[in-house]
C-alpha cells in the first residue's frame, strides 16, 4: 500500500515536472506576449495570496455563493433523491423534471434568473443550486436503488419499521453514493460559482478575471484560475476525509 | 408448532392474467415443536416461497398458516431467519451485524451487546468482532448471519439454503456446528437445501415438494438416532433415504 502510493505519488511528480519544463521551455523560444510562462504564473499566485489583498476579499464573497448554494442543493437534493429511490411514485414523479435538468444547459437559463431575482446574492446562490443539485439527487437514487433487496428484507424479518429501514439500512447502504454525487455536485457548483460571476453579475473571483484579463495580465489570470483549483481539490480532499471515516465499507465509486 | 392448511401462492396477481404463476398449491405441513424439518425439490418448485411466507415476509393468497394457534400475518418475535446470501450489512462490522435484530426489537445496548458477544463466541468468532463482513470468507459470513438470528432467542429458526453457496467442506463444518448447537438448544427448524444429503442429515423429517406449482409430494421420516454423527453417513438406512428422494427427484428434474 505506502509503496504503491509512493510510486504514484512520484509518476505524478514526474509529469507534473514534464508539463511544467515543456511550458517554460516552448514559452521562452516563443513570441507569445499573453501566454505566461509557469514561473510567472507562480510569481502571480504569490502576488494574489500575499501582496494583493483584493484576492482574499473575492475569494470571501464567491464562497459566499458557493457554499450557500452548496448547502441549499445538499438539503433540496438528497432527500429527493432518497424519496425518488425508494417510492415509486416520487420517482415517477420526478423522472422528467430530473430528466430535463440533466440535459438542460444552464447557462443560458443565468440572465433569467438574474432578470427574475436581481443581481444580488439570492441570483448567484440559485445558479449554483441549478448547476449542482440535479447531479446529487440522480447519484443518491441511485445509491438506494443499488442498497441490497435482501437487507431490507433481512430488517423486516426483525420486526423493523419503515424508520428504521430508512435509518438503519436505507441511508447507510446509499452512503458511497450520496458521497459521489456530492462531490460531482461540488465541482458542478463551483462551475456555476464562477461562470455567472464571469457572465453577469461580475463579483468576486469573475470580477477579479475579468479585470485581470482586461489589463492584458495575463499571469494574473492563470493564477487565479489555479487559485480557485486548489480550493477545488482542498474542499473534495475534505470530503474525502470525510467519506473514508464514514463509508470505508464501500469501494471508491467516485468519477472524478 | 406451525400448521399450515391448503396454502396457495400466486404470483403477478390474478388480474394480471397470463403472466401469473402459481407458485405453491394447497400445501399442507405441520413441524412439531423443537423439529428439524428440511424442505427439499426441484429448482423453482417454491420452497423459498414457502419460506418467506412463513416468515411474514410476504402475503399469501389461500389457506391459512399459524404458529402456535395464532394466525401468521408479518413478521414475529417467535420467528428469525437466515438468508442464503447471508444479508450482512457491508459497512458493519460482526458485532453489529450480531446486534442487528436485538436492537431493532428494542433490547438495551449493554444487553444485546452481551447476547451478540456470547453467540459471536458460540459460533466460533470471538477474534472476529470488528472485522467487516468483505474481510470474511463465505462461512464465516453464515456464522455471523447465524448467531444474528440466534441472538433474539427465536422459537423457530427459517433457514432459506443457508450453506447453498459454500464450498462443500465448509458446509459440511457448519452442518456439523449447526447440529451441536441444534442439540444443545433444540429451536424448531424449517431448513430449506437443493442437496440430498444435507436434507438426511439433518433432519428429522424431510418434505420433498413437486416442480410448479409447488406441492407436498411427500413427508419422508428420517429414521436416523441423534446425535448425528458423520459416520451414519455409510449407514444403509442413510443411504435408503437418500436413494429414495433421488429416485423422486431424478424424476421430476426431466421436465
Amino acid at each position: 500500500m505506502k509503496n504503491d502510493a509512493l510510486q504514484d505519488w512520484g509518476l505524478r511528480l514526474v509529469v507534473f515536472a514534464a508539463v511544467v519544463g515543456a511550458w517554460e521551455l516552448f514559452l521562452s523560444r516563443s513570441q507569445n506576449f499573453l501566454l505566461p510562462k509557469f514561473t510567472e504564473m507562480v510569481s502571480g499566485l504569490f502576488q494574489l495570496w500575499f501582496v494583493d489583498n483584493r484576492f482574499w476579499e473575492a475569494l470571501y464573497i464567491s464562497n459566499q455563493a458557493l457554499l450557500l448554494g452548496y448547502a441549499v442543493s445538499l438539503a433540496v437534493a438528497i432527500p429527493l433523491g432518497l424519496a425518488a429511490g425508494r417510492l415509486r411514485w416520487m420517482d415517477r414523479l420526478l423522472n422528467p423534471y430530473v430528466g430535463v435538468l440533466l440535459a438542460m444547459p444552464v447557462a443560458p437559463l443565468i440572465p433569467i434568473v438574474i432578470i427574475a431575482l436581481g443581481l444580488g446574492l439570492s441570483s448567484r446562490v440559485f445558479i449554483v443550486v441549478l448547476f449542482a443539485f440535479v447531479f446529487i439527487t440522480v447519484n443518491t437514487r441511485a445509491g438506494v436503488r443499488a442498497v441490497d433487496p435482501s437487507l431490507i428484507e433481512m430488517a423486516k424479518s426483525f420486526g423493523a419499521s419503515e424508520g428504521q429501514i430508512w435509518r438503519r439500512i436505507v441511508i447507510p447502504g446509499a452512503m458511497p453514493a450520496i458521497f459521489a454525487g456530492m462531490r460531482i455536485g461540488l465541482g458542478r457548483a463551483i462551475t456555476g460559482m464562477v461562470m455567472v460571476e464571469l457572465l453577469l453579475v461580475a463579483s468576486g473571483l469573475g470580477r477579479l478575471l475579468l479585470e485581470f484579463s482586461g489589463r492584458m495580465q495575463s499571469d494574473l489570470v492563470f493564477a487565479t484560475v489555479i487559485a480557485v483549483i486548489i480550493e477545488a481539490l482542498a474542499l473534495l480532499a475534505a470530503m474525502r476525509a470525510i467519506e473514508r471515516r464514514i463509508a470505508r465499507w464501500a469501494p471508491d465509486i467516485s468519477v472524478g | 408448532m406451525i400448521r399450515v392448511r391448503g396454502l396457495s401462492k400466486q404470483f403477478g396477481g390474478v388480474d394480471h392474467g397470463n403472466g401469473s404463476v402459481l407458485a405453491l398449491s394447497e400445501i399442507d405441513l405441520e413441524v412439531r415443536d423443537n423439529e428439524f424439518i428440511t424442505v427439499i425439490g426441484p429448482s423453482g418448485c417454491g420452497k423459498t416461497t414457502l419460506l418467506r411466507i412463513i416468515a411474514g415476509l410476504i402475503p399469501y393468497d389461500r389457506g391459512e398458516i399459524t404458529i402456535d394457534g395464532k394466525p401468521v400475518t408479518g413478521p414475529g418475535p417467535d420467528r428469525a431467519v437466515v438468508f442464503q446470501n447471508f444479508a450482512l450489512m457491508p459497512w458493519a462490522d460482526v458485532l453489529a451485524n450480531v446486534t442487528f435484530g436485538l436492537e431493532i426489537r428494542g433490547t438495551p445496548k449493554d444487553e444485546s451487546q452481551a447476547k451478540a458477544k456470547e453467540l459471536i463466541k458460540l459460533v466460533g468468532l470471538e477474534n472476529f468482532e470488528k472485522r467487516l463482513p468483505k474481510e470474511l470468507s463465505g462461512g464465516m459470513q453464515q456464522r455471523v448471519g447465524l448467531a444474528r438470528a440466534l441472538a433474539v432467542n427465536p422459537k423457530i429458526l427459517l433457514m432459506d439454503e443457508p450453506f447453498g453457496s459454500l464450498d462443500e467442506q465448509t458446509r459440511r463444518l457448519l452442518q456439523e456446528q449447526l447440529l451441536r448447537l441444534w442439540e444443545h438448544e433444540r429451536k424448531t427448524v424449517v431448513f430449506i437445501t437443493h442437496s440430498m444429503d444435507e436434507a438426511v442429515m439433518l433432519g428429522d423429517r424431510v418434505m420433498l415438494m413437486t416442480p410448479r406449482p409447488g406441492r407436498v409430494k411427500e413427508m419422508i421420516d428420517v429414521p436416523l438416532k441423534r446425535p448425528r454423527l458423520r459416520e451414519l453417513e455409510k449407514s444403509s438406512a442413510f443411504l435408503e433415504v437418500k436413494e429414495y428422494l433421488w429416485e423422486n427427484l431424478r424424476v421430476m428434474q426431466v421436465e
